[in-house]
């Protein structure tokens, strides 16, 4: 662990130490580095279930692609970011770097943590420096009211699961995620159990988020900074389905008809964020959407508890992680060169760009899931395992796939495809940094392709 | 050789994280080791060692 | 005011605190909180401006008021028990009694009116010391006092003043009165385990102090005491302008700063003893806080002046006041979360 977590806390004097000139260049190489020595997790020589323990974390199968996935996303960050924050002054820039830093050292000790109570502290640890990245670096005036809602839905949420943990803590006298998968089942039957069920699901299924307490989401992501949007998207989502994996191995004796309703609502979730994204104007809105529409399928997967739910969602988590940020990316990309969001103004990018369009394609593909890539396999684990839960949620996830499709498209002809407006014939052409941003994104859920176990967590 | 001190000057701070590897090497296989100290030796876990194995409970 | 008699008036603020701390008597210990509100007045008096006289006024006749019941409860206790002894197990009316008095010296809601007109009407530095030392020789007698009162009287004092305190920052933009309101509400927090854990209460008495010193120094670094003027704080001190964005988090108690530390012990005891529901109650309370501490961190740091700066902007200039407290509590205030077992140590 501390092979990853030192060097990240050292980027820190290195960012402030690094000569003006050389600021850029230096973060992302020595992040890239560790995102490199983060990989040996995957590395899996180990008879036990966890590796690398040491008093306060380790790392397991489950959390080593995610622990990876944060590493990785870090030097993407500070390349996505390089041209949105070019006209602040050097020592904002420091800032900004150091808060990118700071989230990702967060990160790694929320997903190495095996104490529930350290993952919950770091859990809520993040929500600042990514508060401070929204409303500080964020574009407009809405972007106050994005870092209020989205404070305020996590708080809320996750409030009570401390109260929860701390009870729980109470009546077992560990929160130790080594120790209590050997604890026996909790009797639980009154009310007071079930409202600390809810209590200890709620706080993830809103950082997931669930349908019905999404609202943060969309609002957050339109109005971050792209370095925002893609750890929002990539890693942070991810935090509320990794503690959920974590939480009901706890929760088992009531989850059957308790998830009931948090089931229902995450699959209706799908079809109606999904057809939220059919009508919608603004490109990150759309994607934002359709990342809740994903998250509601992994919120199913978990919910169900089967192996086959627990690896689909994960894999589908870190498949969706890469290619939407790759997506905020190309959104991003766009907003810089046409300045709107709006996806009527920036039409017939394709003849202006060919191999962006073609980073596009690639990208929608996979949002998508075309058949090779990871989204794939993890959409069918999930479906699959719904559909033997119950035959008739293949109508609604069935359909999900479809509206997903149908709106990929849209964004892909919206976008890429038509006449070029004669307004945006002035575009600068996109740098080297662009191109490599994409494929550090897409790279690895191609690679993915040849090895998937890699992401397959407890159950390979 | 002035050249050298400059480039020192300037450009030490870009020794950090690598230090901060190597220091991080260091201390994950010292804290293995003393986790693992007993697990060697104990009549639970130990056995012959295969050949080119250098620690039973990789 | 001449520095001979701000040394005798400092220094009989200290007397009445340590004469409080220090005696076992009833007589004595409201002699001490009497001669500390008598050193006060002075202070508070000194600018010459009528809100200010007015704050001096209010909070002689609170404290006044506060210190007879405390003379009268103590007297009942006398006369019923023949005990002046503030351990002793006396009666549960006078002890109630006393305990409404304390609630009112410290400001708690229900009887937490005054709290906010004063601190309005006196300086920083004069509302810094209220808002601290102030707390001390009360608190000294709550944390002897509380195991004889009834322990929901304790819960309601607690929950009221959480809910209050959050409520009443909510619409405010005045900062002296938005951190009365928030020192109602830590106080909440306070006396919710005055009973269960008094170390605890402890605790977060301490952390409330390193952290409310901090922003008042901060506020008074900055010159400011309205929201608006601190839009422009950044030209100020831009460091400081950052990091009083952590402070203020800090004082709202999102994780990892020092703020949460109080919090999470105070939730854990409150949730060991099996009162769940208050727990989620209080901790829920939290968030109205939270969202009067992220507007003035919006004001603040989150947000940039459209326009720019004409002149040069004064963080070029060398700085002329001590920031010494300042850096220290600043820093206390935003890293001390990771020693919470070595707290617990020195305190339990």
């Amino acid at each position: 662990m501390l092979k990853v977590l030192i060097p990240t806390l050292m980027l820190f004097p290195t960012t402030w130490l690094a000569p003006k000139k050389w600021l850029w260049a230096t973060t992302t190489s020595h992040s890239l580095i560790i995102a490199l020595i983060s990989l040996t997790w995957l590395n899996w020589t180990a008879e036990t279930g966890w590796t690398l323990p040491n008093s306060y974390m380790a790392i397991d199968p489950l959390s080593a692609p995610l622990l990876v996935l944060a590493c990785w996303l870090l030097p993407l960050m500070i390349l996505a970011s390089q041209n949105h924050t070019r006209t602040e002054p050097i020592s904002r820039q420091r800032t900004f770097i150091c808060l990118l830093i700071s989230l990702q050292a967060f990160l790694i000790l929320a997903f190495g943590a095996t104490e529930i109570l350290m993952f919950y502290v770091m859990f809520e640890a993040t929500l600042v420096p990514t508060l401070i990245i929204i409303t500080r670096w964020g574009n407009q005036a809405e972007r106050l009211n994005a870092g209020t809602y989205f404070l305020f839905y996590t708080l809320a949420g996750s409030l009570p699961l401390l109260v929860a943990l701390l009870a729980l803590q109470n009546s077992t006298g560990s929160l130790s995620m080594i120790i209590l998968n050997f604890n026996p089942p909790l009797a639980l039957a009154s009310w007071g159990d079930m409202m600390w069920w809810a209590a200890c699901l709620i706080a993830f299924l809103v950082k997931m988020p669930l349908y019905g307490v999404h609202l943060w989401l969309p609002k957050a992501h339109v109005e971050a900074p792209i370095a925002g949007s893609m750890v929002l998207a990539a890693v942070l989502l991810k935090l509320g389905g990794y503690g959920m994996i974590r939480m009901s191995t706890i929760l088992d004796p009531i989850t059957k008809e308790a998830a009931y309703p948090f089931i229902v609502l995450a699959l209706w979730g799908i079809i109606m964020t999904g057809s939220i994204c059919l009508r919608q104007t603004d490109l990150k809105s759309l994607i934002a959407y359709s990342s809740v529409s994903h998250m509601g399928l992994v919120a199913g997967g978990i919910l169900i508890q089967t192996p086959w739910g627990l690896t689909g969602a994960l894999i589908l988590m870190i498949a969706h992680g890469l290619v939407s940020s790759a997506l905020f990316c190309l959104a991003n990309t766009s907003y810089e060169r046409t300045h709107s969001r709006t996806m009527a103004l920036a039409r017939g990018m394709q003849m202006l760009f060919p191999l962006t369009a073609t980073w596009w394609f690639v990208a929608n593909l996979a949002n998508l899931a075309l058949p090779p890539l990871p989204n794939l396999m993890g959409e069918v684990m999930i479906i699959t395992t719904m559909f033997n839960w119950s035959p008739w949620t293949l109508i609604l996830t069935g359909l999900g796939t479809l509206i997903t499709a149908g709106y990929s498209l849209y964004m892909f002809l919206m976008t890429q495809r038509g006449p070029v407006p004669e307004h945006i014939k002035g575009l600068t052409p996109y740098h080297t940094r662009e191109h490599l941003l994409i494929t550090l994104h897409l790279l690895p859920v191609i690679l993915l392709v040849l090895k998937p176990e890699l992401i397959w967590g407890w159950f390979y | 050789m002035v050249n050298f001190v400059a480039l020192v000057r300037e450009h030490w701070m870009q020794a950090l994280v690598p230090f901060g590897i190597v220091m991080g090497l260091y201390l994950d296989r010292w804290n293995d080791n003393r986790l693992t100290a007993f697990r060697n030796k104990s009549a639970l876990y130990s056995r012959e060692l295969k050949p080119g194995e250098e620690v039973t409970w990789k | 005011m001449s520095p001979l008699v701000l040394v005798v008036l400092l220094s009989s603020l200290g007397l009445g605190t340590a004469m409080t701390f220090a005696s076992s008597h009833w007589l004595l210990a409201w002699m001490g909180l009497e001669i500390n509100t008598l050193a006060i007045l002075p202070l508070m008096a000194q600018q010459n401006h009528p809100r200010a006289m007015e704050a001096t006024t209010k909070y002689f006749l609170i404290q006044a008021t506060a210190a007879a019941m405390i003379l009268f409860a103590s007297t009942t206790n006398a006369w019923a028990s023949g005990q002046w002894d503030i351990t002793y197990p006396s009666h549960p009316v006078t002890a109630t009694i006393t305990m409404a008095a304390l609630a009112m010296k410290i400001g708690l809601a229900p009887t937490h009116f005054w709290l906010p007109e004063v601190l309005q009407g006196v300086s920083l530095t004069t509302g810094l010391i209220l808002s601290t030392w102030q707390k001390l020789a009360p608190f000294a007698l709550i944390l002897q006092v509380a195991n004889y009162t009834p322990p929901y009287m304790l819960t309601a004092l607690a929950l009221c003043s959480t809910l209050v305190g959050g409520w009443g920052g909510l619409n405010q933009t005045q900062l002296r009165k938005i951190l009365a309101y928030s020192s109602i509400a830590h106080l909440g927090w306070m006396i919710l385990v005055a009973q269960m854990a008094p170390q605890l209460t402890l605790i977060a008495l301490i952390t409330y102090i390193v952290m409310t010193t901090a922003a008042f120094l901060t506020l008074n670094n900055m010159d400011a005491t309205k929201t608006a003027t601190l839009a422009s704080s950044w030209t100020k001190s831009p460091t400081l302008t950052a990091m009083a964005c952590l402070v203020l988090l800090s004082l709202g108690g999102l994780p990892p700063l020092t703020g949460f530390l109080p919090k999470w012990l105070i939730l854990q005891e409150v949730t060991n003893q099996g009162f769940i529901p208050t727990a989620t109650v209080m901790a829920l309370s939290a968030l109205l806080s939270l969202y009067f501490y992220l507007r003035l961190t919006y004001a603040m740091s989150l947000t940039l002046f459209p326009h720019t700066f004409n002149s040069v902007t004064p963080w070029r200039m060398t700085a002329k006041r001590p920031t010494l407290l300042l850096s220290t509590t600043i820093i206390m205030t935003t890293c001390l979360l990771p020693l919470t077992p070595s707290a617990l140590t020195l305190l339990i």
